[in-house]
């Protein structure tokens, strides 16, 4: 190993799975080998029959699905929003000197904070979770957009202005192609904060979803349950920035040449 | 017929924590003709940049003006093309996009634009790159690239800042070839900044000595070498004698630099 050094592709995979498969050998050790308790900590093989049970006999798809929309529907919405307004804010100086403090302060606000409010005004129902990752992502993409979009190569810019475009040109033809690599990146980190936020509005006040289901199981001390249900989350997480990395890389060829 | 005038323009930088105001260009007059090619030869921070921005548009002078036709300069735009001392190519874009920027942003067709890029592209010797990215380029081909790109919007005159200043001998001489080529050709006006004595001689039909800051025009000298020049002239008597004049008000220049510090 020196510093820097990249591996090949087949090296990374290997490492990669190398990992999981220490980690699941220390929790098997743990669990088969009697240093845990089967009520705080199920051992794997339970935990994957508790998970096919799940998925076979208890409709855990639906919940999975519900979930999975929650959190494209609010993300969407949140990204609706934000990436227009973070454009706007990182383009003129005087909108962002307006909304900056406002967003920087909103910012801070913690969604799962808003959960008891949201329930008061939105009721239990499809709206309220969608609000709560909506709250919670929103401020945090605009924020981040805005900053991108302000630090646009200046001699860029000046190029642009010198071959004769006009505002509006510089916005479309300099400041979004050139933060739009940055901009996918930070919805890719913003769909993984989402996720959390989903979880948690599930645990209170709901009928249906993932989190749901885990609070549920803790009802029951199912602690299998529970862990194929943050695992299932982990997975998904896994595969959906795989998608949006991929999805990246094949939008903004020209970084990678 | 293109004539610039600069008139009495001067830059100061404001101060700055606590740091005393820079005088980056005193009061400079400076005209060019038509199809001329002028050439600013001056030690670094002499404010040579700073006077070929203040024409772009891109920085206001202090006092003074610029116009250009007779109309002031008052910010940037396609009349005046630029190409500048750091790569400046749109990384998102091919080098024919590149290219085709100001033409795009103009509003003309694509087959119109891409017939007028790929025109330029074969100018600058870069046949077989058109679909490549700025990022699979060496300096000098972004550069070629970035004066196509200049060009193709047709510029009333051509504002260049050690455009070859990053690049090692051999290919600074192949490039001054392939400009001085393009301007026998097609007659353009052209102000030139450089503080490389015989790449200033070699493409001028003037060259304009700033002095160490504050910037200030100390000398000027006309170039009667013939055109078309080939990179032979570089040791003719007559460039050798130039050279050795203009390394003489350099190095007093360079000098004042150093004792300053
Ligand atoms: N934006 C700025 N703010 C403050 N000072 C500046 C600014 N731009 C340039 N200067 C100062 O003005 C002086 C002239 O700078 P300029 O870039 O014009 O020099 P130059 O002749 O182009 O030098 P070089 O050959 O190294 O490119 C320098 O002393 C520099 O520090
Ligand atoms: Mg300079």
């Amino acid at each position: 190993m020196r510093p820097l050094d990249p591996v090949t592709s087949k090296q990374r995979v290997a490492y990669g799975l190398a990992f999981f498969v220490v980690f699941v050998a220390l929790w098997s050790w743990a669990t088969f080998g009697g240093y845990v308790s089967k009520t705080f900590l199920a051992n794997p093989l339970t935990m994957v029959q508790e998970g096919y049970d799940l998925l076979a006999k208890q409709g855990f798809i639906y919940d999975i699905g519900m979930t999975i929309w929650r959190v494209v529907g609010g993300f969407a919405l949140a990204a609706i929003i934000a990436v227009p307004l973070g454009v706007l804010m990182g383009a003129y100086k005087p909108v962002e000197a307006f909304l900056e403090p406002f967003v920087s302060f909103a910012r801070y606000l913690p969604a799962s904070a808003f959960i008891p409010l949201l329930i008061l005004w939105a009721g239990i129902g499809e709206l309220q979770k969608l609000l709560v990752i909506f709250i919670g992502s929103v401020f945090q993409v605009i924020l981040m957009i805005a900053v991108t979009v302000g630090a646009t190569r200046r001699d860029l810019v000046e190029a642009a202005y010198t071959l004769g475009a006009k505002d509006r040109g510089i916005i479309r033809r300099v400041l979004l192609p050139s933060s739009a690599p940055e901009i996918a990146e930070i919805l890719r980190l913003v769909l993984g904060w989402a996720w959390t936020y989903v979880i948690v509005a599930e645990l209170i006040g709901s009928s249906s979803g993932i989190g749901h289901m885990i609070t549920d199981s803790q009802a029951l001390l199912n602690t299998g349950q529970i862990i194929f249900g943050i695992i299932v989350i982990g997975l998904i997480g896994l595969l959906s920035d795989f998608m949006f990395k991929a999805f990246n890389a094949w939008l903004f060829p020209w970084r990678l040449a | 017929m293109t004539i610039l005038k600069v008139e009495q323009v001067s830059r100061t930088f404001p101060a700055r924590h606590g740091n005393a105001p820079t005088k980056a260009l005193e009061p400079t007059d400076l005209v060019i003709g038509n199809n001329d090619f002028v050439t600013i030869l001056g030690p670094s921070g002499c404010g040579k940049s700073t006077l070929l921005r203040i024409v772009a548009g891109l920085d206001r002078p202090t006092s003074g003006r610029v116009t250009l036709d007779g109309r002031e300069v008052t910010g940037p735009g396609a009349d005046r093309g630029m190409v500048f001392q750091s790569y400046t190519l749109f990384p998102w874009l091919t080098v024919r996009e590149n290219i085709a920027f100001g033409l795009r942003e103009r509003g003309v067709s694509e087959a119109e634009r891409n017939k007028i890029a790929d025109a330029f592209i074969r100018q600058v010797g870069l046949s077989g790159f058109e679909n490549h990215w700025p990022k699979q380029l060496s300096g000098g081909m972004q550069q070629r690239t970035a004066i196509a790109r200049a060009l193709a919007n047709d510029p009333k005159i051509l504002l260049l800042d050690e455009p070859f200043g990053a690049l090692d001998n051999q290919t600074r001489a192949l490039m001054q070839e392939m400009l001085l080529g393009i301007w026998e050709r097609d007659q353009k006006t052209v102000l030139f900044v450089t503080h490389d004595i015989e790449e200033a001689i070699f493409l001028g039909s003037r060259v304009i000595v700033m002095s160490a800051r504050p910037g200030r025009i100390k000398a000027e000298i006309t170039v009667d070498l013939p055109h078309p020049r080939s990179y032979k002239i570089k040791t003719t008597p007559e460039f050798v004698q130039l050279k050795e004049r203009l390394v003489e008000e350099i190095r007093t220049e360079a000098l004042k630099v150093t004792e300053h510090a």
